[in-house]
């Protein structure tokens, strides 16, 4: 792994840059790769079709609501759920019908899952000993985790005995000491308190920087996602309704669904529509005509909306700005920023989050005019 | 802009309620402690009674003593029935643990961590030893045992025993078991376990106190049995309880006393040891 380390880190944080292209250039290759995996208890379907492929070295989020399908396809592909249809390939292996111990992958898990009976050292080592490391290779390779984890001083300690950070860093201690391919994440920071969260996921980050782990990380914390992912799948109903890096996914939402959950948008009717060249469309919308990004490709009248952003509305026009016109119904102070809901008579609700310094002199009921600056608002097929 | 009058009337009202809830919880506390104490002392008082009484040089039972002295204690240890029926009990109520634990170990984990569907009526399934009346039990028992040539026998005796000591042990394993997260299989069979070494090294090793501990109360269970003996037992199967039932019919001895004493301390300080144990592996 160490060659594959340098190479792997670059990789990532080329693609964490907020440039357009996602690819950087030389694809990794892909370590996991899924293959129209279908999973269902008795009747109802939990996956449906996924295909999903994980690169070397990246941080791929599955990002969805409860009961979007997110844990069992991690369950799936640790070896806990045995697919109704579809296949896993591990570095081309097929593992889909291997048990979790032959499989080779680590998990983290949300409730750390820590073995209450043994030490840390215990704990970080047990892989190793399952797979008969020996004794001297084992306690080198348990010592670099824990100084890795900030650890040290802790081997004899029971995890009873830790805080609740320590032991979550246990819990990767375990998962990552015996090398394994790819090392799954469920949840792993839903048990923490909001301060140690982010401390750890900056741990989080700096692991899959240094190490160049392949890391598919479970999570419906939208927030947490985008701080940690170099792509993320969002997943709706036991399918992946979009994949992609998270600025593409937040700047160009494949769908309404993926705008309004993830980039969390107003979603505005719109009159017509033309699609013009280069992705790009002539929309009518609440009184204004605006050419915007698209990324429909449906030129019927229906079955698309106007995703705008919360952060994209502002009160200064711009010229090919689309305009909103309506009457405050609702303001909500969150210090720097305020959120303002206004009535619109032909759009609807629509929700904008703005410097409270631009709110000054607004006041419930009272006529406004907001706008999107021309490139903010996306044309997005309906879900 | 700030409240003047009206919450200022209620933050004093409150202010002015809040001592006399405070001497109603006081009066509350008061009577649920007495409660206590009376409860206790009902429950503890018959018991301090045998045990001073065992310490009375009394030929006949009469209270308080006319003279104090170790003559029950003595008598206990020179007859040799007593240590007899106490070799047998325990002859009877060790296998009974061992077994139980054989029985339940495997029980827990087709309860908690398999899908069949009759999992559930596995655990109710499990308690009807102590859910059926005792009595009505043994008389089943009995015509069971006479078909089938159990009567009388050491066996017999040990597998009646088992009816009472598995849902026992049931209870208290199932308790600790359910608190062991299936995560922890999960966790080990992900980093190379397999399921059998998952379970014997993670869930069977964490289960473990409460093993001892089930096993401890359904060792005391079986000592303790005292109706299925005299259904079951035949001539010359004298188990301890049985005899102190048979000495009280033939007349007061005072020597029960004594055997009273010492069976009372020995089971709490297992109890004692088994709820120890528990607590250990709940933490």
């Amino acid at each position: 792994m160490s060659d594959s380390r340098t190479a792997g880190a670059l990789g990532a944080s080329a693609s964490r840059e907020p440039a357009m292209s996602t690819e950087p250039s030389g694809a990794p290759e892909t370590v996991l790769d899924i293959q129209a995996l279908s999973k269902s208890y008795g009747e109802t379907p939990a996956l449906e079709e996924v295909s999903l492929d994980v690169r070397q070295g990246e941080l791929l989020t599955l990002l969805g609501p409860s009961g979007s399908g997110k844990t069992t396809l991690l369950k799936v592909i640790a070896g806990f759920e045995a697919p109704t249809s579809g296949r896993v390939l591990l570095r081309g292996r097929d593992i889909s019908r291997l048990s979790p111990a032959r499989r080779g992958v680590g998990m983290v898990f949300q409730h750390y899952a820590l073995f209450p009976h043994m030490t840390v050292a215990q704990n970080v080592g047990y892989g190793l000993k399952l797979r008969r490391v020996g004794r001297a290779e084992r306690e080198r390779r348990v010592g670099e985790m824990l100084e890795l984890l900030r650890l040290e001083g802790l081997e004899g300690r029971y995890p009873r005995q830790l805080s609740g950070g320590q032991q979550q860093r246990v819990a990767l201690g375990r998962a990552l000491a015996y090398d394994p391919e790819v090392i799954l994440m469920d949840e792993p920071l839903g048990a923490l308190d909001r301060a140690l969260r982010i401390e750890m996921e900056e741990q989080i980050r700096g692991l899959h920087r240094d190490l160049g782990a392949t890391i598919v990380y479970v999570t419906h914390d939208q927030r947490e996602a985008l701080a940690l992912s170099d792509r993320i799948a969002i997943m709706r109903a036991g399918r992946v309704a979009s994949v992609g890096a998270p600025e593409q996914l937040y700047t160009r939402p494949a769908d309404s669904f993926v705008a309004g959950f993830f980039a969390n948008a107003n979603l505005l009717p719109v009159v017509e529509h033309e699609l013009l060249a280069e992705g790009h469309a002539r929309v009518r919308c609440g009184g204004s005509e605006i050419r915007c990004p698209t990324t429909t490709t449906s030129v019927a009248g229906d079955g698309v909306v106007l995703a705008v952003r919360r952060r994209s509305l502002r009160r200064a026009a711009s010229p090919g700005a689309l305009r909103i016109a309506g009457v405050v119904a609702e303001m909500l102070l969150f210090g720097d920023e305020q959120e303002i809901s206004l009535q619109s008579p032909v759009l609807g609700r629509v929700v904008a989050m703005m410097d409270s310094r631009d709110c000054a002199g607004l006041a419930l009921g009272m006529e406004v005019e907001l706008f999107a600056p021309a490139g903010e608002a996306v044309l997005v097929p309906v879900a | 802009m700030f409240a003047r009058t009206p919450p200022d009337t209620t933050a004093g009202v409150a202010a002015r309620r809040q001592p006399r809830a405070l001497l109603g919880d006081r009066f509350t506390a008061a009577a649920s402690a007495a409660a206590v104490a009376a409860t206790t002392f009902a429950l503890l008082a018959p018991a301090v009674l045998v045990a001073v009484l065992s310490f009375s040089n009394d030929s006949f039972f009469d209270f308080p003593p006319h003279a104090w002295g170790l003559r029950q204690y003595r008598t206990l240890l020179e007859d040799p029935r007593w240590g007899s029926a106490l070799w047998l009990s325990a002859r009877i109520a060790l296998p009974v643990a061992v077994l139980s634990a054989l029985v339940v170990v495997p029980t827990l984990f087709t309860i908690h961590r398999s899908r069949l569907p009759w999992r559930g009526v596995l655990q109710v399934g499990g308690l009807t030893g102590i859910i059926i009346p005792i009595s009505a039990y043994a008389v089943a028992m009995y015509g069971v045992f006479a078909q089938i040539g159990l009567l009388g026998t050491y066996w017999g005796l040990v597998l009646a025993n088992l009816t009472l000591a598995v849902p026992v042990m049931l209870l208290v394993t199932s308790a600790a078991m359910s608190r062991i997260p299936v995560e922890l299989e999960l966790a080990a069979m992900v980093a190379g376990a397999s399921r059998v070494q998952a379970w014997l090294a993670i869930t069977l090793r964490l289960l473990a106190p409460a093993i001892l501990a089930g096993g401890v109360l359904a060792f005391v269970t079986s000592l303790d049995e005292a109706v299925f003996i005299n259904f079951l037992g035949g001539p010359g199967q004298e188990t301890l309880p049985k005899a102190i039932l048979d000495s009280v019919r033939y007349g007061l001895d005072p020597v029960i006393t004594a055997i009273a004493t010492l069976l009372m301390v020995a089971t709490s300080l297992a109890m004692g040891l088994a709820a120890q144990l528990a607590r250990r592996g709940a933490r």
